[in-house]
């Protein structure tokens, strides 16, 4: 399960960023921040090639010592980045694009809340809470 | 090895290591300026081959990594340049020594050497030395160039030789292993006859040779060594040198591939150098033209050199291998690190930034054992450098930041921290922060607010440590300003906390701080604390407003739309702000800004000097201090000034001073702000009046609120009486009065106050001090409605002008409201007359009726006081003299011609009565509350009684003895004497009237009720006892005389008779209308005729 979930704008500022709450907060900001390089790195990448049939996972962005983050653009260039801990081998690759999946469900009915204003940083409760299952328990 | 060099690249394995030193003394910018001199010459075109030889110079390596040298010969140090100072040739010897030992250093590895020495003259110096030049001094050494030059080609003749020896060296001799300085033991007591060993010698050697063809300019040889050497060393799994001959080959053919070279900056590394090259680019090759250098009559060599480089893509596949392979050697950390960033420069030229990315990666896991902090900050500085190259700016920033915290690690006794906030403010653009304020007024900030706050966090705090304060309180108040919104309560109290600690030693201000190395630091003004959400100039109080006088003031009007009224607004802020305000401040005056404010702080907010920022006219700013509590709603503050000059005003702004910050808002950069328009006339100064009355002031309007007042007074009063006000109007501005003008209106009854103007020039500050005695009117109404109390209210207003202002054709007003709550006092039920003995007088009956609750008191002109209770009703007999009502002025005729009948018979009506009050002169007094007034009987006359109080239009006179007679007088005359009677008539009345015939009959009245008119023996007429009158016309008189003897003493009365002639005489004639009885009412005359003493004694 992840230690991190974050919602990226397409001008790649954050709209949400939660983190397990043990860990130090400010450190999965900068992570989620650099691996901001390697998303528009795919992006452009993958950009020129085809623009319209894009795959939306990105897959692992990078690994780091302790952690493996990865990446989902939406067709809005919106990003999500989800950081799992290293350790946890047992996640597959399928599992981490479901999550992506459910969280870009998730997303879509943020936006289509018509109190919701696009750009705005997302506070609302069932994205938090569907965030939050999908998160590694505080034990 | 354990210190790698971060610079490399591919290309310097083509590079021949020439070690510049200094020996002895040399002062170090001397050094550097020859060294600067030496390193120009980086590449040196060998005559009688198309070969360029590349020279890299150091001035510091370490003899360790020279070990090396065998695994790869560009890291080899082949030439060694010292430089020394020589003062005499006394110290030649030991100068000569001390080079000989530099030498040994690199001793094993070293081709050739050179001494330059400075400073010395003389013998020693004119000796022929090839290894040694002499040079006067350090300004005077032309030739240097020339003699490295020299050099290197020395160089190059032990290379070509020591590779044409190696390459040749296949016969059969044993080939010695070449190793790097760790393997030396591993190899002891290994079988050197082996097969295996050989091939591993051999494989070491072809690298070799590669490497040394590589360095002598022969790339394509270079290539096929290198592709032998890997085939050989593959099958011995020989996986370092394997690693290395695949690096080979990559170098070579990035050579091949990249001419311009792959570290990106190579021109600005040596920038001497680059110029020298341009400076005889005719003479030499450039640097990029490895293959028209290369090119041989042989076409064949082309095309196998074509065949033996790599592809670009190959080229990062073989670094991978290589980079893998050095991964299993734990001591070749600095190889694998170096081979890491090489790659990455030649994939950042290729623009793989992904891969380049894993080459990062894996390059930050190398281990390299422990690193001084030195070589950490070192470290972290080129991987930012790199990531940067590829295009990733945050993981450069990242590590850039990580440098920089490097640089001040608690661990470093001398902490550098110029160079630590150097290295962050360099990191900003990765963290797209721009340390202007301007960029965070569009709007809500979005942005890696958490990541941003640390770094601001960390440049203030390393500009403190600087020393720097002024820096650390603008860092901070960009803090403080910007990240408001992200800034938690307990973040926000110790933020402030530590910028009022900056700010009590440096206070922060509005100037541009520029840094040394040219960043500018904007200003940042504090446009959240407090938090101003609109702006509203706010028009002068009513009393100061000016009027701009009649028919000057029509185009003013201007209105855009066509539309009278239309709810649709236009939204244009901008537009706004620039819109004149449709009322005017005037020099002079204190004029007033209203901002609806609130302190986003969880604590009080104290903001000083708060003052307004405009333009357009000389403005003196008032400034004020507020305390916003914390969290608050909006709040209004209103900040004031006064417009020295005339002219178009504009608000641009406010300026505050908060936590010891000075900041200039302007309005333009505030999106948030609302405002209906900055823009407002002065106009030229006016003069100004102020108002004070007797009474005080009243806080209650005038019901009908229609206009604003500036001030109004309110007073409490019975009918009928009397109070007196006094205004007083003193001029308290600095501009002369030149006019006033006063006038008065009376809001719902028609009479009341009136006040005539006063036009008034007056020097300065003269008091003025007009009366106006208002009069409480309402008695007349005061029968239906006697138990109500009733409001009367009036409006006095003060036009005045003066000085500048009355130039541009403006006024003000002054008005004063005056409010009056008019209780019942006494009123009269009835009224009715009652004839006196004189025909002049009359007495009138008034019943006088108490609706006070007190006692009170009325008195009436030569009468006596009434005492009346509460309710109570009296009634009251004054005796008055009838009235004269035609000597009331009468309405012109422009009045008649232009009001209604009905109005003026209320007119005449109200003077009569007026006529009769003072006449009457009614008055209440109520002892206990002290209050006393007037009553009027205005209202309850009614026509009979009127025309009972009136004298009759016909007045007669009689005079007895010359004496006028009326009823209670007694004329006194003597018995035997001719009393001389006149009758005067005079004619008030309209209408000619008369003739008229009067007899006078004599009787004496006993006062028993008998009469005795036989008097023919007591009195007899002189004459007739009838007169005639004659017609008299209007307001004329006609008299007539006649005289009577009294025969006998005692008390006659005379009762004059009256016939009208005129209806027997003239029928038809006349007035066509009998005139009333009461016009005749003739007094009857009472004599009293006594002896005269002489003929009583006869």
């Amino acid at each position: 399960m992840a230690v991190c979930i974050a919602v990226i704008a397409k001008e790649n500022y954050p709209l949400y960023i939660r983190s397990v709450p043990t860990q130090n907060e400010l450190k999965f900001h900068y992570t989620v921040h650099t691996s901001l390089d390697v998303v528009e790195e795919k992006i452009s990448a993958v950009g020129k090639a085809m623009a319209d049939q894009r795959e939306l996972y990105l897959g692992l962005l990078y690994p780091t010592e302790d952690y493996k983050v990865y990446g989902y653009v939406t067709n809005s260039k919106v990003k999500f980045v989800i950081v799992v801990d290293s350790s946890n081998t047992s996640l597959r690759d399928n599992e981490i694009r479901s999550m992506f999946r459910k969280l870009h469900n998730s997303f879509t009915d943020v936006m289509c809340n018509p109190f919701y204003n696009p750009g705005d940083t997302i506070q609302s409760k069932a994205f938090d809470g569907m965030v939050s299952a999908m998160m590694v328990q505080a034990s | 090895m354990s210190v790698p060099d971060y610079m490399q690249c591919a290309e310097d394995h083509q590079t021949v290591l020439v070690v510049v030193q200094p020996v002895g003394i040399v002062p170090e910018d001397q050094f550097f300026r020859i060294y600067k001199r030496i390193a120009s010459v980086a590449q040196v075109s060998i005559r009688d081959s198309q070969r360029n030889l590349y020279i890299r110079y150091r001035h510091h390596y370490l003899p360790e990594n020279n070990d090396w040298g065998d695994f790869q010969t560009h890291r080899k140090v082949v030439g060694l340049i010292c430089v020394t100072t020589c003062g005499s040739g006394k110290e030649w010897p030991q100068t000569s020594e001390r080079f000989h030992g530099q030498k040994e250093v690199f001793g094993a590895t070293l081709y050739d050497s050179r001494l330059l020495v400075f400073g010395l003259q003389g013998e020693i110096a004119e000796q022929q030395r090839t290894d040694v030049a002499f040079y006067p001094s350090y300004d005077d050494c032309p030739d240097v160039e020339k003699k490295v030059e020299d050099f290197v080609e020395s160089i190059f003749i032990v290379l070509e030789s020591k590779r044409l020896d190696r390459a040749t060296d296949k016969s059969g001799d044993k080939i010695p292993l070449l190793c790097v300085p760790f393997e030396k033991k591993d190899f002891v007591g290994l079988d050197t006859d082996s097969r295996h060993y050989k091939k591993r010698c051999q494989g070491r050697m072809r690298k070799h040779v590669g490497d040394l063809c590589l360095q002598a300019g022969m790339l394509q040889d270079a290539l096929v060594h290198y592709h032998m050497a890997v085939e050989l060393l593959r099958s011995v799994n020989d996986f370092l040198w394997l690693g290395a001959a695949l690096e080979g080959l990559c170098s070579a053919s990035v050579i091949f591939h990249y001419p311009g070279g792959t570290a990106g900056k190579a021109a600005g590394r040596n920038p001497s150098a680059a110029q020298g090259q341009a400076a005889d680019a005719g003479k030499r090759h450039r640097p990029g033209a490895l293959t028209t250098n290369g090119i041989s009559a042989d076409t064949s060599s082309e095309i196998g050199r074509a065949k033996n480089c790599l592809s670009p893509e190959d080229i990062i596949e073989k670094y991978k291998e290589a980079i893998s392979y050095y991964g299993k050697y734990k001591n070749a950390g600095v190889i694998e690190l170096e081979a890491c960033v090489k790659a990455v420069r030649v994939l950042a030229i290729q623009k793989r930034a992904m891969e380049a990315s894993e080459f990062l990666q894996n390059a930050v896991y190398i281990n390299l054992g422990q690193l001084s902090e030195e070589e950490k900050i070192q470290r972290y500085s080129i991987l930012s450098e790199l990531y940067y190259l590829i295009g990733f700016h945050r993981k450069s920033a990242f590590f850039k930041r990580v440098a920089a915290m490097q640089c001040v690690a608690p661990t470093i006794p001398e902490p550098g921290w110029r160079a630590c906030y150097k290295l962050l403010l360099e990191t900003l653009p990765g963290y797209s922060l721009s340390l202007d304020p301007k960029d965070f007024s569009k709007g809500a900030h979005r942005g890696w607010a958490a990541v941003q706050m640390r770094l601001l966090h960390e440049l203030v705090y390393a500009s403190r440590r600087m020393g720097n304060p002024g820096l650390s309180v603008r860092h901070l108040s960009f803090l403080l300003q910007t990240m408001l919104d992200f800034l938690s309560d307990q973040e926000k109290k110790e933020v402030t906390q530590s910028l009022e600690n900056y700010t009590s030693k440096c206070p922060g201000g509005m100037e541009v701080i520029t840094l040394p190395d040219g960043l500018r630091l904007h200003p940042v003004p504090f446009t959240k604390l407090p938090i101003v959400r609109s702006v509203k100039l706010l028009d002068l109080p009513v009393s100061l407003r000016p009027h701009k006088q009649k028919g000057l003031m029509e185009n003013s009007m201007s209105t855009k739309s066509p539309f009278i009224y239309s709810p649709i607004i236009m939204h244009n802020r901008g537009e706004e702000r620039n819109k004149k305000i449709d009322f005017q401040w005037v020099q002079g005056d204190v004029c007033e800004v209203q901002l609806m404010v609130y302190n986003p702080m969880p604590f009080e907010l104290r903001v000083e000097n708060m003052g307004l920022l405009t333009s357009g006219v000389e403005f003196e700013s008032l400034p004020a201090a507020l305390s916003l509590p914390a969290e608050s709603g909006l709040y209004p503050v209103t900040l004031v000034g006064v417009p020295r000059t005339a002219g178009n005003i504009t608000v641009n702004g406010y300026h505050t001073s908060v936590f010891g910050v000075t900041s200039d808002c302007l309005l333009d950069s505030l999106t948030s702000v609302r405002t209906s328009g900055c823009l407002v006339e002065v106009i030229p100064s006016l003069p100004r009046l102020q108002l004070s009355t007797s009474l005080p002031r009243s806080a209650h309007p005038l019901q009908p609120s229609k206009e604003e007042l500036s001030s109004s007074v309110s007073v409490q009063l019975f009918n009928g009486e009397t109070q007196q006000l006094t205004i007083t109007l003193e001029n308290i501005g600095s501009e002369d009065l030149e006019t006033l003008e006063i006038t008065s209106k009376i809001s719902n009854t028609k009479d009341g106050i009136s006040v005539t103007g006063l036009p008034i020039s007056s020097p300065l500050r003269q008091v003025l001090k007009p009366r106006a005695e208002t009069r409480p009117p309402g008695s007349e109404s005061s029968k239906t409605d006697y138990n109500h109390v009733k409001m009367l209210e009036a409006v006095m207003t003060f036009k005045y002008s003066g000085g500048a202002g009355k130039v541009e054709g403006y006024y003000r007003d002054l008005t004063l409201g005056l409010h009056v709550d008019v209780e019942p006092s006494v009123f009269f039920t009835r009224v009715s007359t009652l004839p006196a003995t004189s025909t002049r007088q009359c007495h009138l009956l008034l019943d006088v009726f108490n609706s006070t609750e007190h006692e009170l008191t009325v008195s009436a002109q030569n009468n006596q006081d009434l005492v009346l209770h509460a309710s109570e009703c009296q009634r009251m007999a004054i005796q008055v003299d009838k009235f004269d009502f035609d000597t009331l002025p009468q309405p012109d005729q422009e009045t008649v011609r232009y009001t209604s009948l009905k109005l003026l018979e209320e007119e005449r009506l109200h003077a009569q009565a007026s006529m009769i009050n003072s006449t009457l002169g009614i008055t209440w007094d109520i002892p206990s509350v002290r209050r006393k007034g007037e009553a009027s009987v205005e209202g309850v006359l009614n026509q009979l009684v009127l025309d009972h109080l009136q004298l009759a239009p016909l007045q007669w006179d009689v005079m007895v003895n010359g004496k006028p007679c009326d009823c209670d007088i007694i004329a006194d005359c003597k018995v035997g004497d001719a009393v001389p009677l006149e009758v005067k008539l005079t004619n008030r009345s309209k209408n000619t009237v008369g003739p008229f015939a009067l007899t006078v009959v004599p009787f004496q009245d006993y006062q028993n009720g008998v009469q005795n008119y036989d008097l023919q023996d007591a009195v007899t007429f002189i004459g007739s006892n009838t007169f005639y009158i004659d017609t008299v016309n209007p307001s004329e008189e006609s008299l007539c005389l006649g005289a009577l003897l009294f025969l006998y003493s005692g008390d006659f009365y005379l009762n004059i008779k009256f016939q009208d002639d005129s209806v027997g005489k003239e029928p038809g004639a006349g007035q066509g209308k009998e005139l009333p009885l009461s016009w005749f009412g003739l007094p009857s005359i009472h004599i009293r005729a006594q002896e005269a003493p002489m003929e009583a004694g006869a």
